[in-house]
């Protein structure tokens, strides 16, 4: 056969195949090097991945990765169920206002700073807001539950007070909670923002301003057509990575409210939602399933704000 | 000091000073607002009188200030013992993470090997998957190897640091690779060139792996909570929050908050020392995603 034109073809082809597949020593020592990395990412993360979608279609306590086949019922049960959708409507709004009074804020805070012609004031500033992000969870919880206390006791119902205001149940309000927790992840977050902003103001090319100053505008006209503008790339990052973090919301609703997301289920999120039905309820059937359900929501969020961007961006 | 030598319009300096004065008070108004909850934490954490019920109203200094409420908090939460364990948690996920990280990065910025596209494109394309997704089979492939409430269950995953990947990868593109190239051809092994010649250099980017991974780990509360059963086991957050989950939110301030206090000082004072970097690393990161 390899006395034939064409097989003698398919011969040298395959050895010219074979050299450029050859491993050198240069690469199998790349792949020594990045064994860490494979083996992490191919156990901890494609693995789980693979063995979450496998397991969303079957009925299982976790025992087995599989138990009974159920198909999409899992799924179907889920967007059945009242709670779910409950859980998501807070999830969302506490991550839409989060993520709005977020970037809203620490921009302008970023703004003041960035106009502060005082260097080691600027730093100061830099350092004390930030300072509320290193903060935990956990501990960020703990504090504003007694800075949130209902009665008059709580600092900030004192504080309302002077105003001749009525103590207001924060976390024990089903209407208010979700609220109270919009403002304490702010004060956690602000900094975190505000610092990011501020990297991102310090990138403005100088003589975009300086042209504007020939042309005669004033501050607020150059913070509004250059400097706003110019940031987009860092709004839609900060909107994308908010979501992605305000969708997974837990450890602070879980501290306050506990597994049933109280004051009356005000405080129930999606991961609650998940995390009560994976170990307290042992259906891990169903939690992959919202577990997809919640991967799928944040894919089509983030593309959707990456559509947004690019959009804006062929118009210019 | 050089702007303050250049002669100026003294007008124009006077208006700008007035303008620097009310935005200085603006920002140290905010910045008076972002303290206080540090501050009440403080004074109720010393207040005696509030061991069951928060003082009214609000004090500035402690009703009853005393540093029986630490006691109290050290004898019914283990703070010693947690916070051991935290550091031990830390410590083992930042060696490791950190090591993957260079490693590969190394790899993939100067051995070029046969598919290291590949590997940086499925290790980076493996950030989007939410954490909340993969818990459920990670728990259970840790509980079939018998390692729950084991802090390999913390360690191994710490493998899989693809971000860490990324910062290494692109600060090792900006050292030349004409560094190996030369120990290379002296007959060095690869792992000498890695450990000799390029880690000394990248003292800057091991630096900002540290102050994330170290924050990010101390502050984790929910895989800790998913593996850790035994209360000997317990990090700090996972502790602390055990015992205010079961003794019911709201009860003895002062000693929960010398409790909170406590679990915040390794932040804190890891903060106060390298500020300049965490926010520099923060910045970085933010960017470079």
């Amino acid at each position: 056969m390899s006395s034939t034109p064409e097989g003698k073809w398919t011969a040298d082809h395959r050895s010219m195949a074979k050299r450029r597949f050859r491993f050198t020593r240069n690469d199998w020592m790349g792949y020594l090097f990045s064994a860490p990395l494979i083996i992490g990412v191919v156990v901890f993360a494609i693995y789980p991945m693979f063995a979450a979608l496998f397991m969303s279609f079957h009925q299982t306590s976790g025992l087995n990765l599989s138990g009974a086949w159920v198909g999409l019922s899992n799924y179907r049960y889920a967007l059945e169920d009242s709670l779910f959708w409950q859980a998501l409507t807070n999830t969302f709004m506490m991550g839409i206002w989060s993520v709005l009074l977020g970037i809203v804020l620490s921009f302008i805070l970023a703004s003041l700073i960035n106009n502060l012609k005082w260097n080691l004031g600027r730093n100061f500033f830099k350092a004390v807001y930030f300072l509320p992000n290193v903060v935990s969870g956990v501990a960020t919880s703990l504090l504003f539950s007694f800075l949130f206390f209902p009665s008059k006791e709580g600092l900030i119902n004192f504080v309302i007070g002077l105003f001749g205001m009525d103590p207001v149940g924060w976390f024990t309000n089903p209407e208010v909670a979700r609220y109270s927790i919009v403002l304490m992840s702010l004060w956690g977050a602000l900094g975190y923002n505000t610092i990011i902003f501020l990297a991102g103001l310090q990138s403005v090319p100088r003589d975009l301003y300086e042209a504007a100053d020939v042309d005669g505008a004033g501050t607020y006209r150059k913070w509004w057509y250059i400097t706003i503008p110019y940031l987009r790339p860092i709004f839609v990052f900060m909107l994308i990575m908010g979501t992605i973090g305000g969708m997974k919301r837990f450890t602070d609703v879980w501290l306050i409210g506990g597994t049933a997301g109280n004051p009356g289920g005000s405080l129930m999120t999606v991961v609650l939602y998940i995390y009560r039905n994976a170990f307290l309820a042992s259906q891990m059937g169903l939690a992959t399933a919202v577990s997809y359900l919640l991967f799928l929501i944040i894919l089509i969020l983030t593309a959707f704000l990456m559509l947004l961007n690019r959009r804006k961006d062929s118009l210019d | 000091m050089i702007d303050s030598a250049l002669p100026k319009e003294p007008v124009r300096r006077k208006r700008i000073t007035l303008q620097q004065l009310i935005l200085t008070m603006a920002l140290l108004l905010g910045s008076f607002i972002m303290i206080v909850p540090f501050l009440w934490m403080l004074v109720t954490s010393f207040d005696w009188g509030a061991r069951l019920n928060i003082s009214f109203p609000p004090k500035i200094w402690p009703e009853e200030p005393s540093i029986r409420t630490y006691e109290a908090a050290f004898t019914n939460i283990n703070m010693f013992r947690y916070i051991g364990n935290s550091t031990l948690v830390s410590a083992g996920v930042i060696v490791i993470s950190s090591l993957s990280a260079l490693l590969s990065g190394y790899a993939l910025s100067k051995l070029r090997f046969k598919g290291a596209n590949f590997v940086l494109l499925l290790a980076l394309s493996t950030m989007m998957i939410p954490f909340e997704m993969t818990m459920i089979p990670q728990y259970l492939l840790f509980s079939k190897l018998g390692l729950v409430d084991n802090y390999l269950a913390f360690y191994l995953p710490a493998m899989n640091y693809a971000f860490g990947t990324f910062l290494a990868k692109a600060f090792f593109d900006q050292l030349p690779g004409s560094l190996r190239e030369a120990a290379v051809l002296d007959g060095a092994k690869e792992i000498t060139v890695f450990s000799r010649v390029y880690l000394p250099l990248c003292t800057p980017i091991i630096a900002t792996m540290v102050i994330l991974l170290f924050l990010g780990v101390w502050n984790d509360m929910l895989w800790p909570l998913l593996i850790l059963k035994s209360a000997t086991k317990y990090t700090i957050q996972i502790g602390l929050a055990m015992f205010t989950y079961n003794n019911g939110i709201n009860q003895q301030p002062s000693i929960i908050m010398a409790a909170t206090t406590t679990s915040l000082i390794p932040v804190i004072v890891v903060y106060m020392f390298l500020q300049r970097y965490i926010i520099e690393s923060i910045a970085l990161s933010g960017i470079k995603q």
